[in-house]
């Protein structure tokens, strides 16, 4: 007749039926395959006031897709770096990722997924069974149910206690916090708040700042009332500027120290805020504080060459290399290939389940500091561990990973230079 | 106390810059009757045509009067080619509003491709402030306050003792009554885009010498307290919006002074709506201007 029509299954085929679902996308079945090009998905603002985290994870894509292709890519693919704006507002994001969901082939892996829009994003993303490393801070993944999340950078409260942590020892008592109206900046408040009073400090002056605004005079001379011996700050680069002009203008030429986050370690903030109030303040008088990696490692040099060796990236290299995030996204992806080897499959909801195997210790593991030393390690038949710029990863049941802070300060070229470590148990400490 | 008065002269500094912009807003909108969203972009056009004169060592003061000359012609080049033959052929209002929006998004990233995404900045302040009052001002926001004043009288005095300014004023008022006395109306609105561009160039200066570091997005960011200055003041009434632009500079820089920052464009946008369920027509509005007219 042309109509199928819908019959009444029978016991047996239902049940047969049900195993299958069941038993669909885990391990155990087939390993699907895919044919063509891998897109792996950078979902960042690439456009608005937060644009630059685009090119700051865009980055960390090239170098490790670059020593991947370079190496043959990935069980035979090539890996290309997709760019999906989610603009910084999840008015946009939600659109815009869901259409690159629908719309991307292969789309079997992701970075990104930042503060601003990540309560949106990693819904998203999980539901659509792609493993993903946020660079998000929200405290509210620090305990998740999300099976394809996983995260390498501290929440934003640990954040907020190190740079108490940070201020006091300088000798800084009396910190004006000052935060741009983002989740992101927002976020490091509570930490802030838990610790400040434990280390015997203060917090003379709370603010929270819109982002470009003609002028902040008000805010500036409020501030000046307080006065701070430190200024606790997170904002964009123009604001930054904006506002510290503001400051100079109205307290005699004078400003005062600032603790921030490494997430401002970028040239756009260096030359926005150079630009105003001059080299010598910014180097000299900025401390930047967030995750805390060592140099020296093979993995480090290794990231950096890629970072020095792609043209995109190469001028933006030294400062870059030496943020928590990036190198956070740098290493998520070299473990998700590598989970994609052992999992013989590049589908998300097949290798998923091997990820924190590559990352694991386990005795008589090949430490691999590299895609192409764990591929190698791999392709002759060991069991490998992955230990990457970030040091040995150690994900919790919600799959964060946290690690130690390091304070660091610009240099007069726009590089940076780690100044100080921060024990990270100690900030726990400050937070319970 | 002292952070009242503070905060009033901070209202004053950045009321003016507002004003400028919303002067050159309302004088297009009263003549051409187009809610022409492409003026932010227009702004930001004259803050990177400064930034290319200063960084080549000409006086910013130079390069505002510059800026304002060249988006004053870019604003007559863009009524002439793009909204004058729309309106001719009868387009909906609505529908040049979205071709306003969408000329500004392409304008704006036009000036990407050109310019750069990145923070771009005038370069140090001199520093130097002036004490009037229990107030205190910088160097740049004092001189940005008389221009804006200059300007302004400069404008009242076109308007009021100038036959071009009676032409302006009988076009804006009725255009094909304009027309049947012998007013060159094309012409005339051909002078008032003229005028609302040189004074939207020189407010994309003012502005950029304001927040000090300004990027593609500069204008787009202002348009809205612009529109709300001029629709305070009474929509096509330029002296409304001189007053609109302090009402919503002073607002706004009182609510930084005295409530979580964060909110202070709310407080300023709120202030506006009160006011207009109280005057319809703005501070400055319909029965104003007739009696202005007749005067």
């Amino acid at each position: 007749m042309g109509i199928h029509r819908w019959r009444p299954a029978s016991p047996l085929a239902l049940a047969t039926a049900l195993v299958l679902v069941a038993c669909g996308g885990t391990q155990g079945s087939t390993p699907p395959s895919q044919s063509g090009v891998l897109n792996l998905g950078v979902i960042a603002p690439f456009t608005g006031p937060a644009a630059e985290f685009g090119t700051l994870l865009t980055a960390p894509c090239l170098a490790a897709t670059d020593l991947i292709n370079a190496d043959g890519g990935v069980l035979g693919h090539q890996v290309k770096c997709t760019s999906i704006d989610d603009t910084g507002d999840p008015a946009d994001a939600v659109p815009n990722v869901t259409r690159a969901i629908a719309t991307t082939s292969n789309f079997d892996f992701a970075i990104g997924l930042e503060s601003n829009t990540a309560a949106t994003t990693v819904p998203l993303v999980s539901n659509a069974k792609i493993p993903f490393f946020t660079t998000n801070g929200l405290t509210s993944f620090t305990k998740n149910n999300y099976p394809y999340y996983y995260r390498m950078t501290p929440g934003d409260d640990a954040n907020g206690a190190a740079f108490a942590v940070w201020a006091v020892q300088q000798g800084y008592k009396n910190a004006a916090i000052v935060f741009q109206n983002n989740i992101g900046s927002e976020g490091n408040l509570p930490g802030l708040n838990a610790a400040m009073p434990k280390l015997g400090g203060k917090i003379g002056l709370n603010l929270t700042i819109p982002a470009d605004s003609a002028s902040y005079s008000a805010e500036v001379a409020r501030v000046i009332a307080a006065k701070p011996d430190v200024l606790i700050w997170s904002a964009d680069p123009q604001t930054t500027a904006t506002f510290l002009a503001n400051y100079k203008a109205l307290n005699n030429g004078v400003l005062p120290p600032m603790v921030t986050a490494t997430d401002s370690l970028t040239p756009d903030f260096f030359n926005a805020v150079t630009k105003v109030v001059g080299v010598d303040y910014v180097t000299h008088q900025i401390w930047l504080v967030g995750s805390y990696f060592d140099q020296t490692t093979p993995a480090f040099n290794t990231y950096k060459n890629a970072l020095l060796a792609d043209a995109n990236t190469k001028d933006i290299a030294p400062v870059l290399s030496t943020v928590g995030p990036p190198a956070g996204a740098y290493d998520g992806i070299n473990i998700m290939a590598l989970a994609m080897i052992m999992a013989k499959t590049t589908v998300g909801s097949y290798y998923n389940s091997y990820i924190l195997q590559v990352v694991s210790p386990k005795s008589g593991a090949t430490v691999v500091s590299s895609y192409a030393d764990g591929k190698a390690a791999l392709a002759s038949g060991k069991s490998i561990q992955y230990v990457g710029v970030l040091g040995k990863p150690s994900f919790d049941r919600y799959h964060n990973s946290a690690g130690e802070f390091d304070a660091n300060k610009f240099n007069a070229d726009g590089s940076a230079t780690q100044v100080g470590t921060i024990s990270g148990s100690q900030v726990l400490q400050l937070l319970a | 106390m002292q952070l009242l008065i503070e905060a009033i002269g901070f209202g004053i500094a950045s009321g003016a810059v507002i004003a400028l912009g919303a002067v050159g807003f309302s004088v297009q909108f009263g003549m051409s009757n187009v809610l022409n969203i492409t003026y932010g972009a227009l702004m930001t056009l004259g803050a990177y045509i400064g930034l290319f004169l200063i960084d080549r060592g000409i006086s910013a003061w130079v390069a505002l009067a510059i800026s304002g000359i060249v988006v004053g012609v870019v604003s007559v080049a863009f009524n002439r080619g793009l909204l004058a033959p729309l309106v001719k052929r009868g387009t909906r209002a609505f529908a040049i509003v979205i071709v306003t929006v969408s000329a500004g998004v392409v304008l704006q990233y036009v000036i990407v491709v050109f310019a750069g995404a990145d923070a771009k900045s005038y370069g140090e302040q001199s520093g130097q402030t002036f004490h009037l009052l229990g107030m205190v001002l910088t160097a740049s926001e004092v001189n940005i306050i008389v221009l804006a004043a200059v300007l302004m009288l400069g404008l009242h005095l076109l308007l009021t003792r100038t036959t071009l300014g009676r032409a302006m004023r009988a076009t804006a008022s009725n255009r094909i009554l304009a027309q049947s006395c012998g007013i060159a109306t094309d012409r005339i609105s051909d002078i008032a885009w003229m005028l609302s561009g040189m004074l939207c160039g020189a407010a994309g200066v003012a502005l950029a010498i304001t927040t000090v570091s300004f990027d593609f997005s500069l204008g787009a960011v202002f348009l809205i307290p612009m529109i709300a200055a001029a629709v305070l003041g009474g929509i096509g009434q330029p002296y409304g919006a001189m007053v609109g632009g302090l009402v919503v500079g002073i607002a706004s820089e009182l609510a930084a002074a005295f409530t979580n920052p964060a909110y202070r464009e709310v407080v300023a946008f709120g202030i506006l709506i009160v006011m207009l369920l109280v005057r319809p027509h703005g501070l400055f509005g319909a029965a104003w201007a007739t009696r202005r007219l007749m005067a």
